[in-house]
């Protein structure tokens, strides 16, 4: 009866049932890492010390596996020396939420480590910037490109297969390269940035283009539309919402090589910070870094989301999204 | 015209993005990279002292990883860049050509073949398998541990992998032993209890030295400015050293790579520190460790014995100890 009701095949939910589910989506995979952290018997395979005993090569916060640490308590006590204490743990790079959570915190308020060096916040404003620049120059040209590509067989011929063998080319591998023509900074980041961005937007954008209904441009050429108008005033606004989409897909796209990008020339940015901290294993630290670019990008794309019903009140399609 | 014009745009966009980086303009500031080693570190606490601002310095410290470092280098965006001898050869091999003018320290035990629990000592390691990265110093630090042992390189398999994950590497169990420098040695000392150090760049002082390695063109144009700087390292090499202002010392580099003084201290201790006075003997022309020739040369048959560049690089070409000689 109940399986019925959940499972019927492209039916909507009511407003209730998505938030919580959409609630629950967070809740679950939070609750099962609080589970492995704090249920001692659950996983915690190995012993984190908290007094070395009689055994020369331990120290304090060391991890060591199960039973290699029962074998030096058993070769400890038989010997008749101090034996070394410590509690269950999980492996460093399973830190516990709440460790997660102190780190975000403490990341935040850190003062730079040195003078000519950045908060976290500073850090992270230089990343989103990185981020925008190459979005925005990559869609100067992708988006126009791509409608006409959608839209003009000729252009699609002369550009797709191109484009098509490019976007195969790892944007990493031209790291080198863009700071051999573009120096140490940003130039270069922003290049990868657009270079991993623009051929797949041209294509999706080209695509997007040309599912636009046949009907609409059959109407407006019978009304007598020429071919600029018919580009400006029917094309355009016909994939409009579609294309609104792609950007926010794309633009995840673009933060997807972020990390990469920023590991090119000069460190900066939240990929300093997180490369920094892994060197060392400080791997709360790495995960509270990660979330934050979580949260900024699904921030950012909530609040496209939002305005897209605002911009475009007719398409049905974001009913079924959202 | 319009077309003509737009193109002008264009090609002066192109040439100020270029441009700017190039540090070759004299009234740019010098740039230099460096990254995460505690003799380059050490650079830390002469600026936020302000001594290069003091001695009249412009000089701009760029913070990068150790590899991106070398591409900035040979791509010609910086003066000069802070890294080991053996890879200021293999950078000019590739068309960096550039010129070591100081030293700044020699590993002296930071580097590590760390073996797995159960394994004492290099002799332990005959027909194991080693996890190193291949043709980097610490290849060549096994390979000279071997020797002075009498065993040759055909007695051990080595596995490629990358200096960054060699904690784990170790801790999976696949291998007997690993070859890593700090922090990473450290990480596997205490990633792999049970495991310990087999044989260290202590054992071996002068094999990798560290070095400020700049293009000719701007040595040329700033010879002045770079004596300057050797006098500041002079400073900043005697301040570390005293065990009054050690403890500053160490919160400042301490902070730059994100530790605890504590922590930061014991890689310290693993990194000799090359004052003038010291350099000035070391940029002596003498066959061995002892000096930056010898060590340099043992390099050179290294890294063409291994297939890291074909033709042998004339190692006096890449020395110049005029800097350091003119600092009295």
């Amino acid at each position: 009866m109940h399986r019925e009701k959940w499972f019927q095949v492209l039916k909507p939910l009511s407003a209730r049932s998505k938030l919580v589910l959409g609630l629950l989506s967070f809740v679950l995979p939070i609750l099962i890492w609080s589970i492995v952290s704090y249920v001692p018997f659950v996983w915690h395979p190995q012993i984190r010390i908290t007094d070395p005993g009689s055994v020369d090569y331990l120290q304090v916060e060391m991890r060591m596996d199960k039973a290699a640490f029962a074998d030096e308590v058993s070769d400890a006590l038989k010997a008749h020396r101090a034996p070394p204490r410590g509690v269950a743990s999980n492996p460093i790079y399973l830190p516990a939420p709440d460790e997660v959570l102190r780190a975000f915190y403490v990341s935040f308020t850190m003062p730079p480590p040195t003078q000519d060096g950045a908060w976290l916040s500073q850090a992270l404003w230089h990343s989103i910037q990185i981020i925008f620049w190459g979005f925005v120059i990559s869609s100067i040209i992708g988006v126009p490109l791509g409608i006409l590509c959608g839209t003009y067989g000729p252009v699609a011929r002369l550009s797709e297969p191109f484009i098509e063998f490019f976007r195969y080319l790892p944007a990493p591998a031209f790291g080198a390269l863009a700071v051999a023509i573009l120096g140490i900074y940003d130039g270069p980041k922003i290049t990868i940035i657009v270079i991993g961005t623009l051929f797949q937007q041209v294509l999706i954008i080209a695509n997007t283009t040309r599912k636009l209904d046949a009907s609409l441009v059959e109407a407006a050429l019978t009304l007598g539309a020429r071919n600029p108008q018919l580009l400006r005033r029917v094309v355009v606004p016909g994939v409009l919402p579609d294309l609104y989409r792609d950007q926010r897909i794309l633009l995840g796209w673009a933060w997807t090589y972020l990390i990469v990008a920023e590991l090119i020339g000069t460190s900066s940015g939240i990929t300093w910070f997180i490369t920094q901290q892994a060197r060392y294993q400080h791997f709360a630290n790495v995960y509270a870094a990660i979330m934050m670019i979580g949260i900024i990008g699904f921030g950012t794309d909530i609040v496209l989301a939002f305005l897209a019903k605002r911009f475009f009140p007719w398409d049905r399609s974001l009913e079924k999204m959202a | 015209m319009s077309r003509k014009s737009t193109w002008k745009i264009a090609l002066g966009v192109l040439l100020a993005l270029a441009g700017v980086g190039a540090g070759s303009a004299s009234a740019a500031p010098l740039k230099i990279g460096y990254s995460d080693w505690p003799g380059w570190v050490a650079w830390q606490v002469a600026i936020d002292k302000g001594w290069l601002k003091q001695a009249g310095l412009d000089v701009q410290f760029q913070w990068f990883d150790y590899g991106p470092s070398m591409d900035a280098f040979s791509a010609g965006k910086l003066d000069g860049d802070l890294v080991t001898n053996g890879d200021a050869l293999v950078t000019g091999s590739g068309g960096g050509k550039g010129v070591m003018i100081l030293l700044t320290d020699y590993s002296n035990g930071n580097d590590m073949i760390v073996g797995a629990p159960g394994i004492k000592s290099l002799k332990d390691l005959k027909g194991k398998q080693v996890g190193i990265e291949i043709g980097f110093v610490e290849h060549l630090l096994l390979l000279n541990g071997l020797k002075a042992n009498g065993m040759s390189d055909k007695e051990i398999r080595l596995v490629n992998t990358p200096t960054n994950n060699t904690p784990q590497v170790l801790a999976s169990g696949q291998v007997s032993a690993i070859g890593a420098w700090q922090p990473n040695s450290g990480m596997a000392l205490r990633t792999v209890p049970g495991s310990r150090p087999i044989y260290t760049s202590a054992q071996a002082p002068g094999l990798i030295y560290d070095v400020l390695y700049v293009t000719p063109t701007s040595l040329a144009a700033h010879k002045v400015e770079y004596i300057k700087l050797a006098k500041v390292w002079d400073r900043v090499v005697h301040y570390i050293n005293d065990p009054k202002t050690e403890g500053d010392a160490v919160n400042i580099m301490a902070r730059r790579v994100g530790l605890t003084p504590a922590q930061y201290k014991p890689l310290l201790k693993g990194t000799h520190l090359i004052d003038i006075a010291e350099d000035q003997e070391r940029f002596k022309k003498a066959p061995g460790l002892s000096s930056l020739y010898g060590s340099s040369e043992i390099a050179n048959d290294f890294d063409v014995k291994n297939g890291v560049y074909k033709t042998p690089q004339n190692v006096d070409a890449y020395i110049d100890p005029s800097i350091t000689d003119a600092v009295k």
